[in-house]
C-alpha cells in the first residue's frame, strides 16, 4: 500500500489484527516519510516504524502492551517498549503511558547533536479537566550518552519528575525536580508558553551545586574561549532564581569554600566564599572573598571584596588586594555592563611592594627597590585597559615613570601593551650588578617612548638612555667597556687589549648614552654624539679616560637581544693581562 | 612531519601572492603573529585527522568549521567544537594582526578573503573544502 498526503507518504503500511485468539494483537509496520520541510532531504531518509501490541480483553478499558516497537531512519534508531496503563474513564481521556527506550540512538546531519546507547523511561499522565489538563510526567535517564551541542553527558543516573496542568498554550509546572547525577538537585515551578517555547514564569532553587563535577558539564562547554575555560574548581554553590514575565527578576549565588585554578597557572583562588544576590528591582550588597590566590605569577594575599550591585552596574568605594608584601588598592570603581560587554573604571594605587619579590616571582633579573604607584583612573572598555596618571616604580635608587599604558587581553593568547617610560637617576652601579655586565658608576636618565610589547616583547619604541645631569662620581671598569662595545659591534675592546689602557681596571667618562629606535625589528642605533663613522656611546674625560664608538648604525633587535644575553650571561670576569 | 606539514602550508599560503593584496606583506612578523602562529601550529596536529577524516573542512571565508562529527565519537566532539572555535579565534587574530603589521588595518577583510583561497588551494587531497556550491572533497 502507499499513502501521499501533503503530511508525508507512507508506504509498505501492514497492519494486522488479530482478534481470534486467546491474547487479541495488533502489529503494524509501516515506512513513512515526512513532508519535505528542507529541500536537501535524501530520498533515503524512509523511516521505518513497527509497532506489535497486546490488546485488552475488554475494549471500554484499553490497556496495552506493545513490546518490541521500533523507530528506524539512518540517523534515528529508537528501539521502545510501550506500556498503556489507561486510555480511558468511562467518558474522558485518562491516559497514563510509559514509554521505555533501548539502546537507542539519533544523530542529526553534523552530528552536533547525537547519542548513543540511550536506556531510559518516560512515563506520562494526562486527564481531561473542566478547565484544561492535568498532567504528571517523570523522565528517567538511566544510561547512554548525549551530545547536545555545547553539552556532553556521559552517564545516565538523570531524573526528572514534574506536574502540572495545561490550559490552551499556556503549560503550569506546579513543581518540578531535576537530578543530575553528582552535580546537584533543583526544584523549580513556572509557567510555559507551547506556543513560541518561552518561559514565562520560573522559580528554581539548586540548594547545592557540586562545583567539581558541574565545570566540566555545565559551564566549560559555555564559557568557549574565555579566560575560564581551563581551569579546575572545587566546591558547592547554591543558587536560586526567579523570572517574571520572561524577565529575570532575582537571583542569589553563594560560592562556600572554592578553589578555582586555571591549569595553565595563569590565575588561581582558593577559599573563595560569594554571596551574591541580585534583584531587578532594588540594589543589593554583595560579597566576595577569598584566602590566598596568584595571578600572572604573582601571589595574592586574603581579599574581602564588599559591593553595591544595581541592576546591571557594580559599585565600591575600596577595594584591597594584598600582593606580594604591599598591596593594590582600588577606589570608587563603577563596572557596568551594557549590550554584553564590560566597561569599568576605578582608581588605583600601589602600595609599595617590593621588587626583589616581585622579579623572583616573575623569573626576571632580580631587582632591588620598592614599586608603588598612584593612578588616578583606570578605564576598561572592549577589551583595552587605558590609565591616565603614571605607574612610578621606584628602582635602582632612581624612578621609572609609567605614562599613557594601555593593555589590550592581558589574559588572551597575543597580549598588547602601549606606554611612555621614564627613567630618572638610576644607580648604575646596582643596574649593572643585577644585569651581571661589568661595574658602572654614575647615573642614567632614559626615555621609552611609544613603546608597544606584543605577546610582552617588544615591537616598537624609541628609545634614548644616557648620564643623568649633575655632578656624581663617573667611573666606568674595563669589563664593562668590552661588554658596551660587544653590544655596538665594535672593536674597542681589541684597542683596549693592544694599547697602555689595558693597565687599568676602570676608567672616567664624561658621560654615556645609547639609543635606539626600534621599527620592524630592525633598531637604528645613536650615542652622546655622532661622528664621522659612528657614534659615541662612552666619552671619555679626565685621566684615565676611555671613549667608547659605536660603528653599527642599524642592528636587527634579536641580534641585539642575543648580544645582551651573552654578555650578561658570560659572567666571566674580564682578563686584564 | 605534522609540523612541518603545517609550516608549508602556512608558507604556501602565506607567500603565494594574491592581486587583491598585492601591497600587503603577508609573512609579515610581529611577536603577536608568532605567538598566534605558534599556538595555531601546536593545535595543527589535533586538527590534521580531522581534516583528513572529513569531520573538519576549510570554509571559503578561511576559517574551519565542523561539517560532519558522526565519525567522532561522543565525548570526543565537545573538545572537537572547542578546538574549531579556538582555531578560529586564532585565524581572525591573524588576519587583523597582518592588517595591523602592515600598517592597515582596514585590509583585515581582503587579507583573509586571500589566506581562505590559499588554504583551499593548498588542502591535501581528501581534505573537505568550502566552495561556492558547498562542500566539496579535494
Amino acid at each position: 500500500m502507499h499513502v501521499e498526503h501533503e503530511m508525508g507518504n507512507a508506504k509498505d503500511i501492514a497492519l494486522k489484527v488479530r482478534l481470534n485468539q486467546p491474547k487479541p494483537t495488533v502489529t503494524l509496520h509501516a515506512v513513512f516519510n515526512p513532508a519535505k520541510t528542507d529541500v536537501q532531504r535524501k530520498p533515503e531518509d524512509w523511516i521505518q516504524f513497527d509497532l506489535a501490541c497486546d490488546l485488552p480483553k475488554q475494549l471500554n478499558t484499553i490497556e496495552a502492551r506493545c513490546i518490541n516497537g521500533r523507530l528506524k531512519s539512518t540517523r534515528v534508531d529508537f528501539p521502545f517498549d510501550l506500556e498503556i496503563n489507561r486510555l480511558f474513564n468511562p467518558n474522558q481521556l485518562d491516559l497514563n503511558a510509559t514509554l521505555s527506550l533501548k539502546d537507542g540512538s539519533f544523530s542529526d546531519e553534523a552530528g552536533l547533536h547525537a547519542a548513543e546507547k540511550l536506556t531510559g523511561t518516560f512515563t506520562v499522565g494526562l486527564k481531561r479537566e473542566a478547565l484544561g489538563w492535568q498532567w504528571q510526567a517523570a523522565l528517567d535517564w538511566k544510561a547512554g550518552e548525549v551530545y547536545w551541542q555545547p553539552f556532553y553527558i556521559e552517564h545516565g543516573g538523570h531524573a526528572v519528575t514534574a506536574s502540572g496542568t495545561l490550559k490552551d498554550d499556556m503549560l503550569h509546572v506546579h513543581h518540578a525536580h531535576l537530578k543530575i547525577n553528582r552535580v546537584g538537585e533543583l526544584d523549580a515551578d513556572g509557567l510555559l508558553r507551547l506556543s513560541d517555547a518561552k518561559l514565562l514564569d520560573l522559580n528554581a532553587t539548586l540548594p547545592k551545586l557540586n562545583l567539581s563535577a558541574a565545570y566540566p558539564l555545565l559551564f566549560k562547554p559555555l564559557l568557549g574561549n574565555t579566560a575560564f575555560n581551563n581551569a579546575t574548581i572545587e566546591g558547592d554553590a547554591a543558587l536560586s532564581l526567579k523570572i517574571k514575565d520572561t524577565k529575570l527578576q532575582s537571583f542569589t549565588l553563594k560560592l562556600n569554600h572554592v578553589d578555582i585554578v586555571d591549569i595553565n597557572n595563569k590565575f588561581a583562588f582558593y577559599q573563595l566564599n560569594a554571596n551574591i544576590p541580585w534583584s531587578y528591582e532594588a540594589s543589593n550588597p554583595v560579597q566576595l572573598s577569598y584566602e590566598h590566590g596568584s595571578l600572572l605569577n604573582l601571589p595574592l594575599g586574603k581579599t574581602e571584596i564588599n559591593a553595591e550591585v544595581n541592576r546591571y552596574s557594580l559599585t565600591a568605594p575600596n577595594i584591597r588586594l594584598p600582593l606580594l608584601d604591599g598591596a593594590l588598592s582600588l577606589s570608587d570603581i563603577s563596572a557596568a555592563r551594557i549590550r554584553d560587554e564590560w566597561y569599568w573604571h576605578l582608581a588605583a594605587r600601589l602600595e609599595p611592594i617590593s621588587m626583589s619579590d616581585f622579579t623572583t616571582q616573575l623569573k626576571l633579573p632580580r631587582m632591588l627597590g620598592k614599586a608603588s604607584a598612584e593612578i588616578p583612573l583606570v578605564t576598561y572598555s572592549r577589551g583595552i585597559l587605558t590609565t591616565d596618571g603614571s605607574v612610578v616604580l621606584h628602582v635602582f635608587n632612581g624612578t621609572a615613570t609609567v605614562t599613557h599604558l594601555t593593555m589590550l587581553t592581558p589574559l588572551g593568547i597575543a597580549p598588547k601593551l602601549n606606554a611612555d617610560i621614564a627613567l630618572r637617576n638610576l644607580d648604575l652601579g646596582e643596574l649593572t650588578r643585577t644585569f651581571s655586565f661589568g661595574a658602572i658608576e654614575g647615573k642614567l636618565d632614559g626615555d621609552i617612548k611609544a613603546l608597544e610589547l606584543q605577546n610582552w616583547k617588544p615591537v616598537t619604541f624609541d628609545a634614548v638612555v644616557q648620564s643623568s645631569p649633575g655632578k656624581y662620581p663617573k667611573k666606568i671598569s674595563q669589563r664593562a667597556v668590552e661588554n658596551i662595545s660587544a653590544l655596538g659591534g665594535g672593536g674597542a675592546a681589541a684597542a683596549v687589549q693592544r694599547s697602555f689602557l689595558r693597565f687599568f681596571e676602570q676608567f672616567n667618562y664624561g658621560k654615556m648614552g645609547l639609543s635606539c629606535r626600534l621599527r620592524n625589528d630592525i633598531c637604528e642605533m645613536g650615542g652622546v654624539e655622532s661622528t664621522a663613522h659612528g657614534y659615541i656611546i662612552v666619552k671619555g674625560s679626565g685621566i684615565p679616560a676611555i671613549t667608547v664608538m659605536g660603528y653599527n648604525q642599524t642592528v636587527g633587535w634579536s641580534e641585539l637581544l642575543a648580544r645582551v644575553k651573552r654578555v650578561t650571561d658570560g659572567n666571566t670576569k674580564a682578563v686584564v693581562e | 612531519m605534522k609540523k612541518i606539514l603545517f609550516s608549508v602550508l602556512l608558507l604556501g599560503a602565506m607567500f603565494a601572492s594574491q592581486m587583491v593584496v598585492a601591497a600587503a606583506d603577508l609573512e609579515v612578523n610581529t611577536p603577536a603573529i608568532t605567538a598566534i602562529k605558534g599556538s595555531m601550529q601546536s593545535r595543527h596536529a589535533q586538527l590534521a585527522p580531522h581534516y583528513a577524516s572529513g569531520a573538519v573542512g576549510l570554509t571559503k571565508d578561511g576559517m574551519v568549521a565542523v561539517r560532519d562529527a558522526n565519525a567522532v565519537p561522543l565525548k570526543d566532539r565537545a573538545a572537537l567544537n572547542g578546538t574549531v572555535a579556538a582555531e578560529n579565534a586564532d585565524r581572525a587574530k591573524l588576519y587583523k594582526e597582518i592588517a595591523t603589521a602592515n600598517g592597515h588595518p582596514e585590509w583585515q577583510a581582503e587579507i583573509q578573503s586571500t589566506f581562505a583561497s590559499r588554504w583551499i588551494d593548498k588542502a591535501q587531497g581528501g581534505w573537505w573544502v568550502q566552495g561556492a556550491g558547498g562542500w566539496t572533497q579535494k
